[in-house]
């Protein structure tokens, strides 16, 4: 640890219910279940781990190929795979609950019973502290179109979960919506207890020589720095419409994005394609953060939270 | 717990052009870089910059003590933004390196005979089979037969050090303008007709159309034979999913294995043709 450091400064947040020991967290997806990780980070030093996104039966996922990088950015077509609730709960939770980790199970579903369902196998289950809903995949019954594209589905999935179980709820939004501030309140009202975004944008690329998508999904979700600006913006309205705490995701490569976050009014942040590159992005994030916290004499971190200067530099 | 760095800084000793697109690039890596196997591989990226983003992956094509140092030496071809970048960085530039990843081929002592089937940069990982089973101390009781196919003669990188290991070496391009004219499993098919009794070891990497016309002729075959598979990756380390790859199950399901980390060495009969 560093000498010159004069104290630590407070960095614990509490997230619709949910302590955690600091405000970084993993973003689904991105740190399949923690093992992968395991060299390189002490999961327990992580706020919380958000685990890939489960659904009631295993999904195999798309075909190949599944990603391509894109300016600043990668597009990836993953396509939900997953183990399925039954086998996380019975392979992959021991191994959580060895590390002493705080997990918050990411869930998704093709219909809204299905998003209940496979929320009522977690409620019981020991070492989960939260759940996190995927709105973002398509909503089977109504042609496909994502729940989280339209306030009165978000809202009803986010109650439906709500009623499922006794865990806190967080609720992911999807960016490729028109008002993100409607559907942000509209899973507000439904009773969520946290709201996270943004999840990918969708994009697309073409190999021209071929003349063929660069994914064999054709489109596929946008993540890594390209995003920031966006994610930053989404969350900067967000936090202005609702109480409950915003957890802010999209781009976040190094402590200084996630400063821009915490600036903006999120009470926390997942850091997601930024483990691809460097699988201790968490962990220098964390330090980064403690660090400039340290050197700017703030000793908590909520005194940092939504201190954003709107009048500028000028007034 | 001691936190492992995930990527080593690793200098750039030559990066030199040996053939049109084809760039043969040595590192000096740190003492502590765990020495990798044969067909396994290494992510890297410039260090401090950007683009590429996301870590690109490459053979290791050889792997070497010199002087006091390791050396570590890749050879690949430039065929879009990364590996463009990759190909002007000069002498003493810094990269950053993730690995050895991935599990290898597995050598059978038994096997006295070894058939490589390499079709373009497929030669990285066999040529550097070659030279790990020839500094064992065995190696020279082994005998190792090559097939290398190109589209044509100047992409044959990587031929010359290939053929010093073998006791014969076939070279098929697409344009004829070296060797056999056609595919190189062709011509391995015809050396295979004449082939009776025990099959060798066959180890192939190369284009996916290669792979999969090799994987026909061998079907029935009851020898062994090990694929380096390739597919874009982001984490290199089985975590984001993206390296899928289709493979046949012992229960003849399909599923998805990932190329860096059930990878990516298969067996060629696991692999899921559409
Ligand atoms: C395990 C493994 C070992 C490899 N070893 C070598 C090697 O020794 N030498 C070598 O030259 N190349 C090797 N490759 C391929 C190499 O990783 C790609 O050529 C490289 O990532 C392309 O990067 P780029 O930014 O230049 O191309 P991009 O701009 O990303 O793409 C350009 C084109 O190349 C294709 N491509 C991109 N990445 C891959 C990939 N991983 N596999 C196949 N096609 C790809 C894309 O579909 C696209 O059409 C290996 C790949 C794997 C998975
Ligand atoms: C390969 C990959 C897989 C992902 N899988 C999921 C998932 O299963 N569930 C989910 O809610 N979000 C998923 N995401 C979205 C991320 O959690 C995150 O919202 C997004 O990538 C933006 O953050 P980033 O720019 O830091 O990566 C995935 C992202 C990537 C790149
Ligand atoms: S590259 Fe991420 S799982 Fe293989």
């Amino acid at each position: 640890m560093d000498k010159s450091r004069k104290f630590s400064p407070k960095m614990a947040v509490n997230i619709g219910g949910v302590a955690l020991k600091n405000p970084i967290m993993t973003a689904s997806g991105t740190f399949g279940y923690g093992e992968e990780f395991t060299p390189y980070v002490d999961l327990n030093r992580l706020g919380a781990i958000i685990v890939k996104g489960i659904s009631l039966k295993p999904r195999r996922g798309n075909l190949p190929p599944r990603i391509m990088e894109t300016a600043s950015g990668m597009l990836n077509a993953v396509g939900l795979e997953n183990v399925g609730v039954d086998a996380f709960i019975k392979e992959k939770m021991p191994f959580l609950r060895d590390h002493d980790a705080t997990v918050i199970v990411n869930i998704f579903g093709e219909t809204i019973e299905e998003y209940q369902k496979v929320a009522k196998k977690l409620d019981r289950i020991d070492g989960v502290c939260a759940l996190e809903i995927n709105i973002s995949c398509p909503n089977v019954k109504r042609g496909g179109i994502a729940f989280g594209a339209r306030p009165d589905v978000a809202s009803e999935v986010a109650r439906a979960v709500k009623t499922a179980t006794r865990l806190p709820v967080m609720v992911k939004l999807t960016p490729n919506v028109t008002d993100i501030v409607e559907i942000a309140q509209s899973v507000e009202d439904a009773g969520a207890d946290a709201i996270s975004l943004i999840n990918t944008i969708t994009g697309m690329s073409v190999d021209i020589e071929k003349r063929i998508p660069h994914l064999a999904n054709i489109t596929g979700g946008l993540s890594g720095p390209a995003i920031k600006p966006i994610a930053l913006r989404m969350v900067w309205q967000v936090v202005k419409h609702v109480h409950v705490p915003v957890i802010g995701v999209g781009g976040i490569m190094d402590e200084r994005d996630a400063l821009e976050f915490f600036i903006v009014g999120a009470k926390a942040v997942q850091v997601g394609t930024a483990n691809f590159i460097h699988h201790t992005a968490t962990m220098d994030i964390l330090e980064g953060l403690e660090t400039y916290l340290v050197e700017s004499g703030i000793d908590d971190i909520h005194d940092l939270i939504g201190t954003l200067r709107e009048e500028g530099e000028k007034c | 717990m001691a936190r492992k760095r995930t990527t080593v800084s690793a200098e750039i000793i030559q990066n030199r052009e040996i053939a049109p697109l084809h760039f043969l690039m040595t590192l000096r890596l740190p003492p502590t870089f765990h020495p990798p196997y044969p067909g396994q591989f290494v992510m890297i990226r410039a260090e401090n910059r950007q683009p590429p983003l996301l870590g690109r992956p490459f053979s290791v094509y050889d792997f070497y003590h010199d002087k006091k140092a390791l050396a570590l030496e890749l050879l690949y071809r430039v065929v879009g933004q990364g590996t463009r970048i990759f190909s002007l960085l000069p002498q003493g530039e810094k990269l950053e390196i993730l690995g050895p990843l991935g599990r290898g081929f597995k050598i059978d002592g038994r096997r006295r005979k070894l058939i490589l089937i390499a079709g373009g940069m497929g030669v990285a990982p066999l040529s550097f089979l070659a030279s790990y089973v020839r500094r064992r101390g065995a190696g020279s009781s082994f005998e190792i037969v090559s097939y290398v196919g190109a589209r044509t003669a100047s992409y044959l990188a990587g031929l010359d050090k290939l053929e010093t290991m073998c006791s014969k070496t076939f070279i098929s391009t697409d344009d004829g303008s070296l060797g056999y004219h056609g595919k190189v499993i062709e011509l391995f098919e015809d050396h295979l007709k004449t082939c009776h009794g025990d099959m060798p070891a066959v180890y192939t990497c190369g284009p996916y159309p290669m792979i999969r016309q090799l994987a026909d002729i061998l079907r029935g075959c009851s020898g062994f034979c090990q694929v380096s598979m390739e597919e874009r990756m982001a984490c290199g380390i089985g975590a984001c999913l993206g390296c899928a790859i289709p493979i046949r199950n012992k229960d003849n399901r399909q599923l998805y294995k990932r190329v860096c980390k059930d990878g990516p060495v298969f067996d060629i009969r696991d692999l899921a043709w559409r």
